[in-house]
């Protein structure tokens, strides 16, 4: 004889098997007294379950009250120490403060655009055809164009300008032993 | 990171190619048929070409082998270098004065400097190297002279003849050792000579230094040679911290022979009252004539400014003195060594080519070289 498992005689103890289960449920015990006292022993605990749970309802039921009420102290104190601006729904949408930020950021904007329009010392400007003296040489540039003539390695130099645009570089050339003047000519 | 630098490095080396020259492509040597010099060698081992971006930079170090074709000794030769003719960058010279090349002579000459032009402008020969003139013993002149090399020559030439006589005559008069005293002292003064950065603009803006403060007009001091042919009148210029701009100087013609060409120097002087060799101030005007009696002004319309150390100069006072002056018969004026002496001049003027030359000679191979080089002329 084949018996039915522990969990379908703990459900039909307590009512709770579907309508063919609970039919073939119950001819089995009808002939079969083991499964008989199985369900008894169910339904004796059955019985006894009511007293078991009462007591940890009242035990989770006081926790909840209490957390509640420790949530409901803890937003009452941070009501108390707030400092700050209130919520900025309550507030003005035009304030000093926000205008003060929005004016500051439209100073740094405006100077960003200056400074980039108007580049510093460090990059390159325009300022027409120019000689001038450079480490080893003398150059005539005209924006990002030059040209450069070298006297690498000459000693005792001299240099000569013109007041017209012009450049002069004159030493001594220590291969050929003749007097070397390199001129740059800014027209 | 790694892939970014050296993507980075890549592309760098991508837009900097550096190749050389071949000089019988890149470099053209354009000498007239009838020109006194020829050229016998051509060496351009070190030149090259990079590119940079959209332009081609070309270090340029060329020797050169001339010889002098003619029946006279030459004395001095310009050469004029382009790169390109009408883009700024490109156009320089290279002038070898103080020459002394008999005929049949070869004498080396070197070019080293460095040009720029655009690279889509790089069909055809590179460089351009011409004769702009060629200035012989008895001061006649052969060239296309486009630089004015002419009148710059025959200047230094006088100035030449002139240093050449005077250490001459101190020879005949101390002897050797007198002379070994006079050439130290040149070396002294060229050592101790103080020299400002220069920075010549054209078209800019007149003052934009942070130096400069407001602008005022400054009269010019003069110094005036007896001798000279030309006597400054009156001049000012734009000052404005350390920078000067727009200087003019009225000069009137008292010698008895038209003028063609007049140049002042320039002298300026800090807050300490250094005084210093500013610049030559040329007639603008190339087709200036100043008959005899007359006025004519002088002027450039250019911004100098001058520093030192790479801190501004602030400039101070002003004095001009006519340096240089063609007659309209092409010969040329140049001050005189005592005129030199008296003004105090020497310790402010750059030495000419020729003492240049010479104390070098002195510096390097003695008194005894120095003398034989002087019996030459």
């Amino acid at each position: 004889m084949k018996h039915p498992d522990g969990a379908t005689l703990a459900l039909h103890a307590g009512g709770d098997l579907g309508p063919i289960a609970r039919w073939r449920t119950r001819h089995h015990l009808a002939k079969c007294g083991d499964c008989r006292d199985e369900v008894a022993r169910f339904r004796g605990v059955r019985a006894i379950l009511p007293e078991l749970a009462e007591t940890p309802e009242i035990s989770w039921n006081r926790l909840a009250a209490e957390m509640k009420a420790n949530i409901r102290l803890g937003l009452a104190a941070g009501e108390c120490v707030r400092t700050g601006p209130t919520p900025w729904r309550e507030t003005p949408l035009f304030t000093r403060a926000r205008a003060a930020v929005a004016f500051a950021s439209v100073v740094v904007l405006l100077f960003a655009g200056l400074v980039l329009e108007h580049p510093g010392p460090g990059a390159p400007s325009y300022d027409g055809v120019v000689v001038q003296t450079t480490a080893n040489g003398i150059q005539v540039r005209e924006g990002g164009q030059a040209l450069r003539l070298l006297h690498s390695g000459a000693q005792n130099v001299q240099y000569s300008v013109g007041a017209q645009g012009s450049m002069r570089a004159r030493y001594v050339d220590p291969e050929t032993g003749y007097v070397t003047i390199n001129n740059v000519y800014a027209d | 990171m790694r892939l970014a630098v050296l993507g980075f490095l890549g592309a760098a080396s991508v837009l900097a190619q550096d190749v050389p020259l071949d000089p019988r492509s890149s470099i053209s040597i354009n000498f007239a048929k009838d020109s006194p010099v020829a050229v016998l060698n051509v060496a351009t081992g070190e030149s090259r070409a990079t590119a940079r971006g959209a332009a081609l930079v070309l270090d340029l170090h060329m020797s050169l082998t001339l010889r002098n074709l003619s029946a006279s000794r030459i004395h001095g030769v310009t050469l004029r270098v382009v790169a390109q003719e009408v883009t700024l960058g490109g156009k320089g010279s290279v002038a070898y004065p103080s020459l002394n090349v008999g005929p049949g002579e070869a004498f080396p000459v070197r070019i080293d400097m460095q040009l720029v032009r655009p690279t889509q402008a790089a069909a055809g020969p590179l460089v351009e190297v011409n004769l702009d003139g060629v200035l012989f013993q008895d001061l006649s002149f052969y060239g296309p002279d486009r630089l004015n090399s002419r009148r710059t020559m025959t200047a230094w030439e006088m100035e030449a003849q002139r240093d050449r006589e005077h250490f001459k005559r101190v020879l005949a008069q101390n002897g050797a050792d007198g002379l070994r005293h006079e050439l130290i002292e040149s070396l002294a003064r060229q050592a101790e000579r103080p020299q400002l950065d220069v920075r010549v603009a054209r078209g800019g803006p007149a003052v934009s230094s942070a130096a400069a403060g407001a602008e005022r007009t400054e009269q010019f001091a003069f110094l005036k040679f007896p001798d000279a042919p030309v006597e400054p009148v009156e001049g000012w210029a734009q000052l404005a911290g350390n920078e000067v701009r727009a200087p003019r100087i009225e000069v009137l013609n008292k010698s008895s022979k038209a003028i063609k060409y007049v140049e002042l120097g320039w002298l300026v002087s800090d807050q300490k009252g250094q005084q210093y060799m500013a610049a030559s101030l040329p007639a603008a005007d190339p087709a200036l004539y100043l008959p005899p009696g007359r006025t004519a002004r002088v002027l450039q319309e250019t911004a100098l400014r001058f520093s030192r150390s790479g801190q501004p100069v602030s400039i101070q006072g002003m004095t001009g003195f006519v340096s240089e002056v063609e007659f309209a018969d092409g010969k040329v004026w140049v001050p005189n060594r005592q005129n030199l002496e008296n003004a105090l001049l020497l310790k402010v003027l750059p030495p000419s080519n020729e003492e240049q030359r010479l104390s070098d000679l002195y510096r390097t191979k003695g008194i005894g070289a120095l003398i034989e080089e002087l019996r030459k002329f």
